[in-house]
């Protein structure tokens, strides 16, 4: 099954901070919901265990993270690439970050998922909604850790 | 864990995890008659009578749910070494072939009746509908169905023999 | 408990034609049945098994270290464990081979990667959740038409560049073979020359058998003695025990295969699947009973498929109707190995039956097979083999030609049927049809249906805007694999064997070569056998499944029992009957020609009151032999049968459909057919409502779908969906008898022509009820959205 998305968001944090805040693992970690551990391989690679409930599958997900910024595109990368309960999915994002007027950041960003498994084909049909749901909400937590700082 | 649970009014000490499903707590104590059809409660050949009034999908509770609850299997259907007309009803109207779905079918018959002695045809098939049959497309069930809420309505002992 | 048997009427000699109840029931209706989950033995362990989530996919590391971590769990094999017993790869009924565990690469999705065993079914799930897999995605080939482009990723690696395969030369490495029969010339001359010509392209999906017990094994090995005994839920016990002796090398006599009671097999358990091996591999490895119960997910998507045939037809007639000649190309997608379930001599199986009920002169058809990222299979799916593929194809088909000669369906297919003059009929693709009488059984049909009526209230109603529509289907089919010259599966001819044993007081045990599923076997051989020897039908037990008890046979598939272990049945009988005389005469003290067998007693030549029965006759076979000759009463018959039976039906079913939804009602649905001689009218008419069913569901309701990256979407009864007591039409039933000539009780098989006969008539009715809105046809499954959509195409308001 194949998800793409795409959208912007705005960040109360000018993009200075947005870049110290995404070069750091820990706090891009940090933003993921239901996280149950994370391990960090390096400054970019990190293995986070995610709690996921798409439909009747449900439990922990097991995804390797690898973060590649671009700053001199004002871009970064994002593959994501694991699964659990004999699902898998394969994740590439990017997001250009665009530093606003009023001090904001604008993070313009795309994605295309390729999910395998139980969670496409007994999950199919509420992936799509999960899937935004869990996109939301990993802005709304970056949103709102990024002000913070 | 140990649990009790009391199944065609005999109660069995049994040790379960608590994931442990009841219609495997019901095989794993020797009583085969229901059966696993499924992983998405959808076809019924598991279902048991709860309390002695509701059918239940015995694969959507656990075990250890179904302490402090009469369970009746379709073993348990059988009195005195009589035939429930349930049971008589399928033999003679031959609602069964490979017979797999044919308890959790009675078993859902059983209470259907118990709740509407005299049901319509579209009555008894809204009433099966949560047990799937591969084999005999049903309608010989309906007919056994509705020669069994006959019987049961006729006296004791003046049960049709056809 | 013991349940009173009270009601197990004494039922004396009950022969054939009588509607006995089964005798089968007893033990199912008290929940007494014995199927594979039901066997428990001593020490036995279970197996759980890995699954891919890719549909391609190389593999780079199987790590179960954390398997083998969790309590109870005894050990995990992988395809480089099997590969050390010979065991990585298996042959497939097709002449192909196939991985049991993936073996580099996964080619489905669901495909098993490593088979976990543990103490307990809980600890062998947690097992196989805990090993860790690495795979490299690779590109997915779901589409059939695109297998064979030039740029198609290769999915059979183990056999890239070998371009011939077991049925003649591949044209690439995704394609698998390309079978025809038929003049292509002649045809394509007749087609050009024809007066009027239609074409269209038709889907047969891919569906699944779906029995309501899933597939399983236990595999028990015993060290001590070197005997493997298998519990298995297979419709063909002993060609597995051929095979398991085969691919193990353990002796075929020291190869016990059980198959207890089967709950519903319908092509799915014939073939030989990984779990199978893999219990029976664990128990040899691990020296105790493994048992391995697929859940409703792996049955859907990695055990035997069905259909997925792409056809395009062209056929031609005359302006009048008089069909010509008729052309048929067929891709069909068999999946990641081709483990089709066809006689070895005929790869797209007796899809050559495409010819139908009518007298073609010339055809052609051609298959092609490929390869794709699908789960293998290609079963005969209560059907004998391709069988429903052809049947939909011709009768779909005879609908589109009379649209377009807007005649009457009934009328075209009345002026093309094969005469019963001209039986037995050599079919222009090479069958010989036994018997029939076609127009006599679309006669019945249209008559009991109000036919002239319903068309009169078509047209009323069309003037009204509502639609309404009438369909029609005069299938033949062709069962009963068959007579050896030509059929055999792995080289092992396609007979079957029938024991009786008729004991001292009169009863007799009978055991046949084939396992019945739910088609009443303990109760229409016994009468076969009250019929031809006279005695109680309740004094007859029969056996099946039990290799080491039973006689030989290839099993029960493709409707060929009745015709094959059935005649078995017969001519075993009569030959114990041949013995059964000599001592009758003896008792009566006469010569063996002044006896003869009246009413089933034998009687002295004019003498009516001087008689014996076969009762007196198998007491005196034990106790009271004429001088010299051997004691006891039994027989082992093998049956090749001369020829194959063409059972044949007329469907008609009329419809009603919701211009607002797109819903179609099933209003009337009457199925007359004609299986020649009837055993039991009762079994039969359940075989035909079943069958219906089936057939109901494959034309509104079940498919095996995928999407772009090869997941299955079908993989559970919320998304495969099967039709329950509220959908289901209610079915008007009835027959007509033609003998088959060449049978010996006249019997032609009838489990499967309902599940062949009825997808045509359903699609028909729904076509024949938008026809005026320029609809031509629609592919199954007809769901509501397709009829909405179309309806909406057409421009028709909701009220």
């Amino acid at each position: 099954m194949k998800l793409e998305y795409s959208g912007q968001e705005n960040v109360q944090a000018n993009p200075e901070k947005v870049w110290s805040f995404i070069q750091d693992p820990n706090k891009v970690a940090s933003c993921l919901p239901d996280l149950k551990a994370v391990e960090f391989k390096d400054e970019r690679n990190m293995v986070a265990t995610v709690g996921v409930a798409v439909g009747p599958v449900r439990g922990s997900f097991k995804f390797n993270i690898e973060l590649d910024p671009h700053p001199e595109e004002n871009k970064v990368m994002v593959r994501i690439r694991g699964g659990g309960l004999g699902s898998a999915v394969d994740l590439t994002a990017s997001a250009d970050i665009l530093g606003q007027d009023d001090q904001t950041t604008l993070l313009d960003w795309q994605g295309q998922a390729t999910v395998s498994g139980p969670a496409a084909t007994v999950g199919g049909r509420v992936l799509d909604a999960q899937a935004k749901r869990l996109i939301e909400t990993v802005f709304a937590n970056m949103s709102k850790k990024m002000s913070e700082v | 864990m140990e649990i009790t649970l009391k199944i065609n009014g005999a109660e069995k000490k049994l040790n379960v995890e608590p994931r442990t499903l009841l219609v495997h707590a019901i095989r794993d104590a020797g009583l085969t008659g229901t059966h696993i059809g499924c992983d998405s409660s959808s076809c019924g050949v598991c279902t048991v009578v709860l309390d002695g009034k509701t059918a239940v999908k015995s694969c959507t509770m656990f075990a250890v749910m179904a302490e402090g609850h009469e369970i009746t299997t379709i073993e348990g259907m059988a009195q005195g070494g009589k035939l429930h007309p349930l049971q008589q009803a399928f033999y003679d109207q031959h609602g069964l072939q490979c017979g797999y779905c044919t308890p959790g079918m009675i078993m859902s018959a059983h209470v259907l009746l118990q709740h509407n002695p005299n049901p319509t045809e579209e009555e008894i098939r809204f009433g099966l509908s949560g047990n799937l049959c591969r084999c005999t497309g049903y309608q010989n069930i309906v007919k056994a169905v509705q020669q069994a809420a006959q019987m049961l309505q006729q006296p004791a002992g003046a049960a049709a023999d056809d | 408990m013991a349940v009173e048997s009270a009601n197990l009427e004494p039922k004396g000699i009950q022969g054939l034609g009588k509607a006995i109840k089964r005798k089968e029931d007893p033990r199912f209706i008290v929940g007494k049945g014995n199927y594979l989950d039901d066997i428990n033995l001593p020490g036995m362990l279970h197996m759980a098994l890995v699954h891919s989530p890719y549909a391609h996919a190389k593999i780079l590391n199987i790590d179960t270290s954390e398997a083998l971590k969790i309590p109870g769990v005894k050990a995990v094999i992988t395809s480089k464990e099997l590969a050390g017993a010979g065991l990585a790869w298996i042959p497939t009924l097709a002449g192909d081979k196939q991985m049991v565990l993936a073996d580099g690469k996964v080619l489905y999705q669901y495909q098993e990667v490593a088979a976990v065993f543990a103490e307990s079914r809980q600890a062998a799930a947690d097992g196989a959740a805990a090993v860790q897999v690495e795979y490299e995605p690779l590109p997915v080939v779901v589409d059939p038409f695109k297998a064979t482009a030039p740029d198609a990723p290769v999915l059979r690696e183990d056999i890239k560049g070998n371009m011939t395969g077991a049925h003649g030369p591949r044209r690439h490495d995704n394609h698998i073979w390309t079978w025809d029969v038929g003049s292509k010339d002649e045809t394509e001359k007749a087609l050009a020359q024809s007066e009027v010509r239609i074409k269209q392209h038709m889907v047969y999906p891919r569906s699944h058998p779906a029995p309501l017990e899933p597939c399983g094994c236990i595999g028990d090995m015993n060290k001590a003695t070197g005997r493997l005994t298998v519990y298995m839920t297979s419709q063909a016990p002993h060609a597995i025990r051929t095979v398991l002796s085969l691919v193990t090398g353990i002796p075929e006599n020291n190869i016990r295969v059980i198959s207890p009671d089967i709950g519903g097999g319908f092509g799915n358990k014939v073939p030989v699947y990984p779990g199978y091996v893999c219990a029976i591999v664990g128990s040899i490895v691990l020296g105790a009973p493994v048992k391995w119960v697929e859940t409703r997910t792996e049955n859907l998507t990695t055990t035997g498929f069905a259909r997925d045939f792409h056809m395009d037809i062209e056929i031609g007639a005359t302006k009048e109707g008089k069909v010509t000649a008729m052309k048929v190309y067929t891709l069909a997608d068999h999946g990641a190995f081709d483990a089709a379930a066809d006689p070895s001599k005929y790869p797209a199986g007796l899809f050559s039956i495409c010819t139908g009920s009518y007298d073609f002169q010339k055809a052609y058809a051609q298959v092609e097979a490929v390869y794709t990222n699908k789960a293998p299979g290609g079963v005969a799916y209560r059907c004998s083999f391709r069988v429903t593929e052809a049947s939909y194809l011709i009768e779909r088909s005879m609908d589109v030609l009379a649209h377009e000669l807007k005649m009457d369906p009934a009328e075209l297919r009345l002026k093309n049927f094969i005469q019963p003059s001209q039986f037995p009929y050599p079919s222009a693709l090479g069958w010989t049809y036994d018997s029939g009488d076609y127009e006599k059984t679309l006669k019945v049909a249209l008559e009991r249906i109000g036919y002239a009526e319903l068309r009169k209230e078509q047209a009323e109603k069309r003037a009204r805007g509502e639609l309404m529509g009438i369909g029609i289907s005069t299938f033949t089919e062709i069962v009963g694999a068959g007579p050896s010259k030509d059929f055999d599966i792995l080289g092992i001819k396609m007979f079957d064997g029938a024991e009786i044993r008729v004991h001292p007081s009169g009863s007799a045990i009978v055991r046949a070569g084939t396992r019945h599923q739910g088609q009443g076997h303990e109760t229409t051989w016994a009468q076969i056998v009250s019929e031809e020897l006279g005695l109680d039908v309740d004094k007859i037990i029969v056996e099946e499944g039990d290799t080491d008890t039973a006689p030989y046979g290839l099993g029960t598939y493709a409707s060929r029992s009745t015709p094959t272990a059935g005649g078995a049945m017969a001519l075993g009988a009569r030959r114990i009957r041949e013995k059964a005389k000599k001592i009758a005469a003896h008792l009566l003290e006469v010569g063996e020609n002044d006896v003869e067998w009246v009413d089933k007693k034998f009687v002295v030549k004019g003498v009516p009151g001087k008689s014996v029965t076969m009762n007196e006759v198998a007491f005196a076979a034990y106790t009271n032999l004429p001088p010299g000759m051997e004691p006891g009463l039994e027989t082992t018959y093998y049956y090749d049968p001369p020829n194959l039976t063409f059972p044949h039906g007329a469907y008609i079913c009329v419809v009603d459909i919701d211009k607002g939804t797109g819903e179609v009602k099933v209003r009337r649905f009457v199925a007359i057919d004609d299986c020649g001689t009837i055993i039991n009218p009762m079994i039969v008419e359940g075989q035909v409502h079943g069958g219906l069913t089936e057939g109901f569901a494959m034309a509104f309701m079940q498919e095996i779908a995928f999407d772009e990256q090869g997941n299955n979407l079908s993989s559970n009864f919320t998304d495969y969906l099967l039709p329950t007591a509220l959908e289901t039409p209610k079915w008007e039933t009835g027959h007509t008898v033609t003998p088959s000539p060449h049978h010996p009780i006249g019997a032609k098989g009838v489990g499967e022509s309902p599940t062949v006969g009825s997808p045509a008539a359903f699609v028909n009715a729904v076509v024949d009820a938008l026809a005026h809105l320029g609809v031509r046809h629609i592919d199954m499954p007809i769901t509501r959205e397709k009829v909405w959509k179309v309806l909406r195409q057409a421009g028709v308001d909701s009220f």
